[in-house]
């Protein structure tokens, strides 16, 4: 069975990300799937990434069923806006959530090829 | 209807008529408004069934304000027995005192009906007038009536509630009142938040009868603010108004967004444009740097954080693109509306870079510029990557998202911005002229930021080379020859889009204009086909679409204006640039200091007086910036290494000027000066400027 939401943590760990200098905490985001609660702990520091089942102490809780995270880190569903429809609800430095949904994939083109004049450099 | 009253907490608002009463409807904008969904869009008095009828209406504060009404609504006779204050402060909703005086010697037995309904309207739809998709809900529980809307986990409530003994029903609040003679009866009304974008509330408004709670956003710090803000001092009274008036504005349009609690920046507008603007936020931080710089220290922080990071067609993001305008509202939430955030302006990216060098020359923290570099980093690879839509090396834009997206994402946004002299429409993608100064400067700054703060001399030197590069094509193929100006954009093909328009004071405040062609261009905005007495037309008379009422294609605005004195300044065109200081804050006067976002540009003899253009927004930020800028402009302010250079080219209106501790990295610095421009030979009937 596919699972969105393990393949982007797991994403997140080898890649290197460009994450605003200043922020930095503890994300812990808490997914609703039937009676069970997946936990996953996020540690943002110095524009660093990493990814854990295991945390102490978070600075920011994100609570989402596992079908809208899912939906989220697939590129499906837009994260600032499931946050304003209440799909997702972030609790303590909101901040950290801004820097996370940096690193949520795009969602799939509205137009099919490449978009005339993209990322061409000039020479 | 009668006039609109409005009152303010951060992106809280209301707006009601002048008895107090809200009625609105889909496409009438009152109410009470919160993160761009309205709470409120029926709140009507009446006493004894009667509607009542304005005596005054006193705007204690932003904030706060207070209704003076009497029964009735004859013209003709008022029964002045009984009258009614109502007095309103918002702030988490809002609170309302209401009280009702009793003038006769018997007794008053009334019965007072409050009416609350609410179509939790999103701002969009209230500017569309779009049908909900939801369904409403309205009860009574626990001594409240809570109004409701739900779709799916979209929840949103409104809780209304009074202090007095009252019969609740789903449509309002009923009171029984009973005043003995000469004497009065008190309710406290309150309208509270219950459920917004952040959740369930705590159901509290922010203030409460006598014990307020709470000091408003806007007073935060108001004292404060005004007393680290340079002093100004002169000879003209209507200087100094203006100067005052445009600092409180500022604070009042002072934005914390959700991410950086305790920080604030300039929103775009009162009340619909209370957000987060990538284009106004960075245009007015840099008017204001020689007054504040916490305004963009602020905005290049937020901006920085919400920078694009992959590309979502939908919202017209790119990896570095800075955003254009972040909304909160159920549109955004269902994505049915692209705002959360739309990235669809192509000047904020490099504009950004812009800032942030600006910001260290003045403040010296290069703590946050290397905070930011990645950020300025991928904002200068947009501008190469991303926004060569031409595929020609220059800055052009047109919307991927067709249906919701902005078409025109230059800061002339309106539909017929961007013409050719005889009045035709160029084509998509668009790269109008402005957008390649900016870029230029921004390679430029970047470079300098890149060798001084980085200690990446190769970078500085490739953006140096690319700079020299750009302006010198940029030179050759924008210009247009028979005219001796800048072409406001070109098109795919080459061809010269060649109306003549006031984005030529912006290249010449970007430095992309060759030495040797800025004194055509200065001619030209001085010219009476661009000059009107009171600013530079933003397009010239004698264009095919000028219109001096036109949005973008012949009224005034003096943000613009304000840059393009930077840009004759850094020209070296003192004279001019005083006298577009000149006539912009001698228009400023008969706007009680504060100036609309655009006025007519009808010639100055023609008219006598500035002519405002009808907006609904008021204060507008980069208007309210705009005196400052230009009296940085009229001073010669300049950080130039640790220190700051005065170098003042006043208007002869102004005898003498001081702008005393003026913060920077060189701590605080006076600056003075005296008015020696003869800017207008005319006889005066009053005191003026020029």
């Amino acid at each position: 069975m596919s699972d969105p939401t393990g393949q982007f943590f797991a994403g997140l760990a080898d890649q290197h990300h460009v994450l605003p200098g200043g922020v930095s905490g503890l994300v812990r985001c808490d997914l609703k799937d039937g009676d069970q609660i997946e936990h996953w702990y996020v540690t943002i520091r110095k524009g660093d990434v990493t990814v854990s089942r295991e945390g102490g102490e978070a600075d920011c809780v994100l609570t989402a069923d596992k079908v809208t995270f899912d939906a989220i880190a697939s590129g499906q569903m837009n994260a600032m806006a499931a946050l304003l429809r209440g799909a997702l609800s972030a609790q303590g430095k909101i901040i950290l959530l801004t820097a996370l949904q940096r690193l949520f994939p795009a969602p799939p083109s509205l137009h099919d090829g490449p978009v005339a004049g993209y990322a061409r450099r000039t020479s | 209807m009668s006039a609109d009253v409005k009152i303010l907490d951060g992106n809280t608002f209301v707006v009601s008529d002048d008895r107090g009463d809200i009625e609105a409807s889909l496409t009438d904008p009152t109410g009470l408004f919160s993160f761009d969904t309205r709470f409120l869009s029926k709140w009507v008095l009446t006493i004894d069934g009667q509607r009542l009828n304005p005596l005054s209406v006193d705007d204690l504060q932003y904030f706060e304000t207070r209704f003076f009404l009497v029964p009735g609504t004859g013209t003709v006779y008022i029964d002045a027995k009984l009258s009614v204050i109502r007095q309103r402060a918002v702030g988490d909703g809002f609170h309302e005192e209401l009280t009702i005086l009793n003038h006769d010697e018997n007794p008053l037995d009334v019965e007072v009906r409050v009416e609350a309904a609410c179509d939790f309207a999103d701002l969009f739809e209230v500017k569309d007038a779009l049908k909900k998709k939801g369904e409403y809900y309205a009860r009574v529980e626990d001594g409240r009536l809570v109004l409701g809307y739900e779709r799916e986990t979209y929840v949103r409530e409104t809780w209304v509630s009074a202090t007095e003994p009252c019969a609740l029903d789903e449509g309002g609040l009923t009171f029984a009142v009973h005043v003995e003679p000469h004497s009065q009866w008190e309710t406290d009304l309150h309208v509270a938040i219950g459920h917004d974008a952040r959740g369930e509330t705590s159901g509290l408004t922010k203030y409460e009868r006598r014990a307020k709670k709470a000091r408003p956003n806007m007073e935060l710090g108001l004292e404060k603010w005004l007393d680290d803000a340079p002093s100004l001092d002169c000879d003209q009274d209507a200087l100094k108004r203006t100067y005052h008036r445009s600092l409180v504005d500022l604070a009042a349009l002072r934005f914390s967004p959700t991410m950086l609690p305790g920080h604030y920046l300039p929103a775009a507008g009162l009340p619909w444009f209370m957000t987060m603007f990538g284009r106004d936020s960075i245009f007015t931080s840099l008017q204001a740097l020689p007054f504040t710089a916490d305004l963009a220290r602020t905005t290049l922080t937020a901006l920085g954080l919400w920078q694009g990071t992959r590309r979502d067609d939908f919202r017209d993001e790119d990896p570095g693109r800075i955003l254009h305008e972040l909304r909160f509202g159920e549109m955004t939430a269902f994505e049915e509306r692209p705002h959360s955030p739309y990235y669809g302006s192509v000047d904020a990216t490099p504009l950004f870079v812009v800032l942030l060098d600006e910001y260290e020359r003045w403040t010296g923290d290069a703590k946050l510029v290397r905070a930011l570099e990645a950020q300025a980093r991928a904002a200068l690879a947009w501008v190469d990557d991303y926004a060569d839509l031409q595929g020609n090396g220059y800055v052009a834009y047109q919307r991927r998202n067709e249906e919701t997206g902005l078409e025109n994402q230059c800061w002339k946004d309106s539909w017929d911005s961007i013409s050719y002299r005889d009045g035709r429409l160029p084509g998509f993608p668009r790269a109008t002229c402005e957008l390649q100064g900016y870029a230029y400067d921004a390679k430029v700054r970047g470079a300098r930021l890149a060798r001084s703060v980085w200690k990446d001399p190769a970078f500085a030197d490739r953006l140096e080379k690319e700079a020299a590069d750009l302006k010198r094509r940029f030179n050759r193929d924008f210009w247009v020859e028979d005219g001796e100006y800048y072409a406001i954009a070109i098109e795919s093909d080459g061809s010269k889009v060649d109306a003549l328009a006031s984005n030529n004071g912006h290249l010449l405040w970007s430095g992309i204009v060759d030495k040797s062609k800025a004194k055509a261009v200065a001619r030209h905005l001085m010219s009476p086909a661009m000059y009107s007495g009171w600013g530079v037309r933003t397009l010239a008379e004698g264009q095919g679409r000028y219109n001096p009422i036109g949005y973008h294609v012949g009224t005034i605005w003096p943000y613009d204006n304000s840059f393009i004195a930077w840009g004759l300044r850094r020209y070296g065109f003192k004279e001019e640039a005083a006298r577009i200081a000149a006539g912009i804050l001698d228009a400023a006067e008969f706007f009680e200091g504060r100036l609309p976002e655009a006025f007519g540009g009808y010639a100055r003899e023609l008219t006598k007086y500035p002519v405002q253009y009808p907006t609904s927004c008021s204060p507008q930020a980069w208007s309210t910036g705009a005196p400052l800028l230009l009296l940085r402009t009229m001073l010669g302010l300049e950080p130039s290494g640790g220190d700051l250079i005065v170098d003042p080219a006043l208007p002869s209106g102004i005898g003498r000027l001081e702008l005393l501790d003026i913060p920077g990295r060189w701590g605080r610095r006076d600056a003075f000066g005296r008015g020696r421009v003869n800017v207008d030979k005319r006889p005066r009937s009053r005191s003026q400027l020029g």
